[in-house]
């Protein structure tokens, strides 16, 4: 078996996991429901690679995600930082302290965070599971509505909306004890946090915790909030992986909640800050990485996906679902049954590692390490020869500031489709899929240098805390309905089980102008004479010499483009 | 230190208004952190919005945990952190000291006098009051054999403030042969050569001292054995995982057969190495009933444990990065980052290897080992909270051992020395400046006492009363300290209450400073929303 061990530091990143786990643990449960479409059983995707068994104290057995989880002091709502695996602190009422003469204790109690109706359902099914599903169900479908109608209201934490248990080993929380969170905002702001060094060695201890349980880690998937301080957290956890764990290849996406982009006016000063801190976290984290996705377009809302979905940016629950989806989509070939490259299964084809995937992404061609990502969600019918099946044109990218021609002849990239449905409704085979997919490209001006194509059964489950995203052209297994009636309400759970997915990860030069800008702005605002952004960048704690190390990476990330675009242009 | 202006929307106080915003912070921060102070504190139980429970009595932690936002506040949280940081002990002083500096001064300046003097008289006052304790402080001799009865005092003082006296007791002799364990002569101490290891244990509340190391894993293959004795102990660093090198990272098989003899032949790499270390296994262990044991840090795949488990050996995979030094100085031999080259001389020794099972938690304890330089401190506690708080009195009880030793000096505790100095202050300093600055000397020299008053009213004692009968006893000449009990003088040194000199040292030296910046304010930096008071 080999084991991916996955890291999620920061709000954003936070709220992304917990979608992402909630797709797994939906899996676990559809896998075992007798009811439960055929396509979830099968074995179709190992979750062992994802989760792991265990047991608690008092004997009984766990399965877990093998994950760690970094958020800021508070972040975690009404969970517990030691998990949710019962070991409830009971304690926690009585001023009984085994380490001190009883009378002189006092206690100071933080207003408890109350659990939202969804979590409450959560816990009162743990305790009575029989009654969760079988005779009352239209009773229960009213409720259901209840559950999401408070989700939709009133998501704070991320930890509000997670219906998965994780392990004590899980969950830290960072405390930063004189940083403000609330204004976690740039680079520097996470100094006090990162200088400690008891934190970090305790995210490091955590980490390892999961990896020497693995017989064989095929690499660390890591999902970082990079939109202010929490970059610099990861950069040094990144770091320090580097350095444990020589041979272990790691694959980052970086995420961002749309808002945190923001049209709002800033002043001068602000936006070469926020340039500096975009240009800085770029450079930092791309160097302790494999593989890097920058994901997070500025608005959702107003993007291509909303003529199928209906995205609120204003709420973080909304937008970390789409990114959660599209993570998810990338991560089904690191979970398929290995096979030799004749042999198919009827189910799937195409595993590759996380090992695998960055060295056919990374290493091939350009030696490009900055990759987009492209998602159709859902994926269109694909047995269709018309424009509708065209799945090259219903994929759309979630890496922001790129550019739209992607005539690349040099690019290499990794598309995985999952629970594609034909023109009918039917889920179309793995061959099927395969001879499409073939004929879309073949039909393309310029072809890639290289493509590897994953496809499986399996689509997206949709969980019952998933956000009510879809719009009313989307059927109850994700088709697009020609015929739909305007609907005013967005479709959620309840109305839809399952969707087909399309992601694709794209190394191309088409990343181009997003590593331009951020090396542009570290040579304009603080490696040139005079620059104004020097002070900040001093303030953050970089010396002149790092900077001008930082800037150097950041052009060597361009290096690989150079010789690839003169051809381009040649061709054009 | 300067504050520089970020916020452009800070407003700016003027002087007077910012003066008292200081003085206020400063007193603010004191009376959260009065209560903690000395064997009579009370210990701190932090529920927080999930239920989680943090438990503290010292300084250092409740500062962390606290939501600070006052700037000033900041600064002085920053400058008592700062003073555990580099000795261990002593931030409540500190915060006490320099908000009772700051109480002193306001009552002056209330009065008329300018801050200026107050600085001035606080300075000459620091300067003689650690020329006083040079002389005070009771100075012992480590050599070669450290005079064991004065280390077990120093940490049973420490301890007893933050453990209730039994616990605390039972820990004493634990910090010390620990920190003895691990010194070696003419060199700096390092504590990290003590790994303090916890179990979490249904009732009990116990802690011991391994000589030897604790690791947090076990074996990972069912024929291990789980218990050895006369153990080799080969720590290394070395991949014994199959992994994909760079070179023939060959991904595009063209066919099955070919991808297997890739796989292939880079699995013989692997079983190479692994049979390295099986030869010497041999060559040692022949025909004796010696034991061995790999500890790795790099990974050990199923394939390599096989081999291992086949030839008897136990092998341990991802040790910590810093177990690879402690491995080293408990059991000997040396750390190797290849096979290539091993022989007998890089394998160390144990007298037993075995391991412990809690649930899924798994434990390997080296223990016998024959001259340890490295040691495990083992907590038992029955919960998360519970345990925590006890590793914060074990770091703080091997720090005061720790400065003992390198300190050569000890202070008489129990508010000795603060009563004893403040009388120096008095009768000999403050005639020796001019003016107003005397009014400084007595500031400082009043502030003192801010010590022994608040281990009286911890100590639910006559604050008036008690500074009046020790200040009687020091005017006799006799150097005595409170009694938290009965509140009477006692002397310090028949009751073995020490405080680690470098400690004091620090109090004295960092809160003056601190209290003279935040004195000499010209206008305070308000940005905006961070004006709330510290709690
Ligand atoms: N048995 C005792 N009787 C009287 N006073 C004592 C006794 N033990 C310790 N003290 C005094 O208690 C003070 C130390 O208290 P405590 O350890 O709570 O605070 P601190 O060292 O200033 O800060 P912290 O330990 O929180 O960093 C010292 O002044 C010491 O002399
Ligand atoms: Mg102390």
């Amino acid at each position: 078996m080999r084991e991916p061990v996955t890291v999620q530091v920061g709000g954003f990143a936070n709220y992304v996991g917990s979608h992402f786990w909630n797709f797994q643990d939906e899996l676990l449960g559809l896998a075992d429901d007798p009811d439960a479409d055929p396509v979830f059983k099968n074995d179709a995707l190992d979750m062992d690679v994802l989760y792991r068994s265990g047991e608690t104290h008092q004997g009984i057995p766990t399965y877990c995600p093998r994950l760690v989880s970094v958020g800021s002091r508070g972040s975690l709502g009404s969970l517990s930082s030691s998990g949710n695996l019962g070991q409830t602190s009971a304690s926690a009422d009585q001023l009984n302290v085994a380490t001190w003469q009883s009378g002189s204790v006092t206690r100071s109690v933080s207003k408890p965070h109350g659990r939202n109706l969804f979590l409450q359902s959560l816990v009162e099914e743990g305790q009575n599971p029989s009654t969760s599903n079988g005779a009352s169900n239209s009773q229960k479908s009213v409720e259901d509505k209840d559950l999401i109608d408070c989700l939709e209201n009133n998501v704070n934490f991320w930890t509000d909306y997670s219906k998965v248990q994780y392990h004590p080993q899980s969950l830290y929380e960072l405390h930063g004890s004189w940083t403000d969170f609330d204004k976690f905002d740039n680079y520097g702001s996470a100094q006090e946090v990162v200088s400690d060094w008891s934190q970090i060695e305790e995210m490091n201890e955590r980490l390892r915790f999961f990896v020497e349980e693995c017989d064989h880690i095929q690499g660390i998937q890591f999902i970082v909030d990079d939109s202010g301080g929490f970059s610099s957290v990861a950069a040094q956890f990144l770091e320090n992986i580097a350095d444990d764990y020589t041979n272990t290849p790691v694959l980052l996406y970086c995420v961002r909640d749309p808002m945190t982009l923001g049209s709002s006016r800033r002043n001068q000063r602000e936006s070469i800050m926020r340039a500096l801190h975009d240009a800085v976290s770029f450079s930092k984290l791309s160097s302790f990485c494999n593989l890097m996705v920058p994901i997070g377009p500025p608005s959702l809302s107003r993007s291509y996906m909303s003529s199928y979905l209906y995205i609120q940016d204003e709420k973080p629950f909304h937008a970390s679902a789409v990114c959660a989806a599209a993570i998810h989509s990338i991560t089904v070939p690191f979970r398929l049954q290995r096979t030799g490259p004749s042999s198919d299964l009827a189910h799937s084809s195409g595993n590759l590692d996380i090992g695998e995937l960055l060295h056919i992404l990374s290493d091939q061609g350009q030696q490009n390490m900055v990759t987009a990502l492209d998602v159709a969600m859902p994926a269109p019918s694909l047995t269709d020869r018309d424009a509708m099946g065209n799945i090259e044109m219903k994929l759309h990218s979630l890496t922001p500031e790129i550019s739209d021609e992607d005539e690349d002849p040099y690019s290499v990239e990794s598309l995985v489709v999952h629970g594609a449905l034909d023109k009918g409704g039917q889920r179309t085979s793995i061959s099927q899929v395969k001879d499409s997919v073939c004929s879309v490209y073949e039909a393309r001006e310029t072809k890639p240098k290289f493509s590897h194509l994953t496809a499986s059964l399996c689509p997206l489950p949709v969980p019952l805390p998933f956000p009510s995203i879809f719009r009313g052209n989307i059927g109850r297994h994700g088709e697009i309905l020609s015929d739909h009636a305007e609907e005013s309400q967005p479709k959620g759970s309840l109305d839809i089980e399952s969707i087909p997915m399309a992601a694709r990860l794209r190394s191309s030069s088409a990343v181009l102008p997003f590593i331009e800008r951020r090396s542009g702005s570290l040579q304009k605002h603080g490696v040139a004479r005079g620059a104004i952004g020097s002070l900040v960048l001093r303030d953050w704690g970089f010396g002149r010499e790092e900077v001008e190390d930082m800037a150097e990476h950041l052009a060597k990330l361009l290096g690989p483009f150079h010789p690839a675009m003169d051809l381009t242009l040649d061709s054009d | 230190m300067s504050l520089r202006v970020l916020n452009p929307n800070a407003e700016v106080l003027n002087k007077s208004a910012a003066l008292h915003m200081n003085i206020n912070a400063a007193k603010g921060l004191q009376d959260v952190l009065k209560t903690n102070l000395g064997p009579k504190g009370t210990i701190k139980m932090l529920v927080g919005g999930a239920g989680d429970i943090k438990l503290t009595k010292d300084g250092n932690t409740l500062l962390k945990e606290m939501q600070i936002q006052n700037p000033t506040a900041i600064m002085i949280a920053r400058t008592a952190v700062a003073q555990d940081d580099t000795s261990g002990d002593g931030t409540t002083s500190t915060v006490l000291f320099i908000g009772e500096l700051m109480k002193q001064s306001e009552r002056c300046i209330d009065e008329g006098t300018h801050p200026r003097f107050l600085v001035d008289g606080f300075d000459v006052a620091k300067r003689a009051t650690l020329e006083f304790l040079e002389k005070f402080k009771t100075s012992v001799v480590m050599g070669d054999e450290p005079d064991r009865e004065i280390l077990k005092m120093i940490a049973r003082t420490t301890l007893r403030t933050k453990l209730y006296e039994g616990l605390a007791d039972q820990l004493t002799d634990i910090v010390v042969n620990a920190v003895l364990c691990i010194r070696k002569p003419d060199e700096p101490i390092d504590l990290f050569m003590v790994e303090i290891m916890h179990m979490r244990h249904k009732f009990d509340v116990d802690t011991r001292l391994v000589e030897g190391l604790v690791l947090d894993h076990g074996s990972r293959h069912p024929d291990m054995k789980r218990r050895a004795e006369n153990c080799y102990i080969l720590t290394c660093n070395v991949s014994l995982e199959y992994e994909k090198s760079e070179i023939n990272a060959g991904f595009f098989y063209s066919n099955a057969e070919q991808r297997e003899k890739m796989v292939a032949a880079e699995r013989r790499q692997v079983d190479e190495r692994v049979k390295r270390i099986i030869e010497l296994k041999n060559k040692v262990c022949a025909g004796n009933d010696k034991n061995f044991v790999v500890i790795n840090q790099k990974g050990i795949d199923p394939p390599s444990l096989d081999l291992l488990a086949r030839a008897g050996i136990i092998g341990l995979r991802r040790a910590k990065r810093r177990n690879m030094e402690r491995l080293v100085l408990a059991c000997g031999g040396e750390a190797v980052d290849s096979v290539d080259d091993l022989t007998e001389d890089c394998l160390g020794w144990a007298g037993l290897v075995y391991e412990h099972t809690l649930g899924e938690e798994k434990y390997t304890f080296i223990e016998n080992v024959k001259n340890p330089r490295s040691c495990t401190i083992l907590i038992k506690g029955p919960n998360d909270h519970t345990i925590a708080q006890i590793k914060d009195a074990v770091r703080d009880g091997l720090r005061s051992v720790k400065n003992t030793v390198e300190d050569e000096a000890v202070v008489l505790g129990a508010g000795a020395f603060e009563v004893a100095a403040k009388k120096h202050l008095i009768d000999n300093v403050k005639k020796t400046v001019k003016g107003r600055a005397q009014l400084g000397v007595e500031a400082f020299a009043d502030a003192l006492l801010v010590i022994p008053k608040t281990l009286a009213e911890n100590s639910g004692l006559d604050t008036q009363d008690v500074i009046v009968a020790l200040q009687n006893e020091h005017d006799r000449g006799l150097v005595v300290g409170l009694n938290h009990h009965s509140g009477e003088p006692i002397d310090p040194q028949m009751e073995g209450i020490f405080d680690n000199y470098s400690v004091k040292r620090q109090i004295i030296n960092s809160g003056p400073i601190i209290a003279s910046q935040l004195l000499l304010v010209d206008e305070v930096i308000r940005a905006g929303r961070n004006m709330r008071k510290p709690t």
